[in-house]
């Protein structure tokens, strides 16, 4: 079978293309989309630690769930956020917006 | 899965190397499209790539044995999540204005970044070396024993989870309304 180890390295290469995605984004909604890949390395690593930890008792797929319902809420209040600022300065680009400075 | 391997096993196919095949395939298949996604100058096709990514996840569930799991991250992630992208890319204007990925330097400085955590991670990987490759039998997790486990162990962490969903939604509402002039 498929050793552990290669989907955590499936895991580990997500993660990062998801840090690149957040580094050079501009646009909000490709940051949050980045956040979303981020999460799913994360559940990917936890349901591999569930399915080969010596006494598995769905552990890791119950916080996998979590994760993922944490996901969509935290995905909703963001793209609303982003549908906020778009109403109130006219640009979703991160670095034009500036409201809160100064 | 199991039906797919009874498949198998009655032509006279090794399963084990069918069952490698998809799954480095798939895994390959959603990495690349996960470059797509972090690369792509128009952010809708980079939304339609997101459903790609989150849907070849699904399926990297089906071979951890998280059928379950792969049938939530399928109706949540590519039913309402990327919907909801979508919908946000076409409410907020200039989709094609070509200016959503970062300057050259800021790319390359990003690329460094990431490939360095990368290298680290994958070091911690191999350095490790009691990775387990045989799972013991029967070891998987039916979907009963995780309702219960959800309904009785775990029946707080669900009940906060919902609490934040509600919260969510009404935060969402709040933001999200039009304003009276």
């Amino acid at each position: 079978m498929i050793p552990e180890s290669h989907f955590l390295i499936l895991g580990a290469a997500l993660f990062s293309i998801g840090v690149f995605g957040v580094f050079t984004r501009r646009n909000a909604i490709g940051i949050l989309m980045s956040i979303e890949l981020i999460l799913n390395a994360a559940n990917i690593n936890l349901i591999t630690f569930s399915k080969f930890s010596a006494s598995p008792d769905g552990l890791g797929q119950i916080f996998a769930l979590f994760v993922i319902a944490i996901a969509a809420a935290s995905a909703v209040v963001g793209l609303c956020l982003v549908i906020s600022i778009y109403r109130n300065s006219k640009t979703i680009l991160v670095n034009k917006i500036n409201l809160m400075k100064w | 899965m199991s039906g797919l391997i009874q498949l198998l096993n009655s032509h006279g196919i090794p399963q084990d190397f069918v069952i490698k095949a998809a799954f480095y395939f798939i895994a390959a298949l959603t990495l690349l499209f996960a470059l797509f996604v972090v690369l792509s100058r128009h952010i809708f096709r980079a939304a339609v790539y997101l459903a790609v990514v989150l849907t070849g996840i699904a399926a990297v569930y089906l071979f951890l044995d998280a059928e379950f799991l792969a049938v939530v991250q399928v109706l949540i992630y590519v039913g309402a999540i990327v919907v909801l992208f979508i919908f946000t890319v076409m409410l907020t204007a200039d989709i094609d204005s070509g200016t959503f990925v970062g300057t050259l330097r800021r790319m390359s400085v990003a690329a460094v970044a990431s490939l360095a955590i990368f290298f680290i991670l994958f070091k911690v990987i191999n350095m490790v070396t009691a990775w387990k490759t045989a799972v013991p039998a029967g070891a998987s997790i039916s979907l009963s024993q995780l309702g219960k486990s959800l309904m009785t162990g775990y029946a707080l962490p669900f009940e906060v989870i919902s609490l934040i969903s509600l919260a969510a939604l009404v935060g969402a509402l709040v933001i999200g309304k039009a304003e009276k002039r």
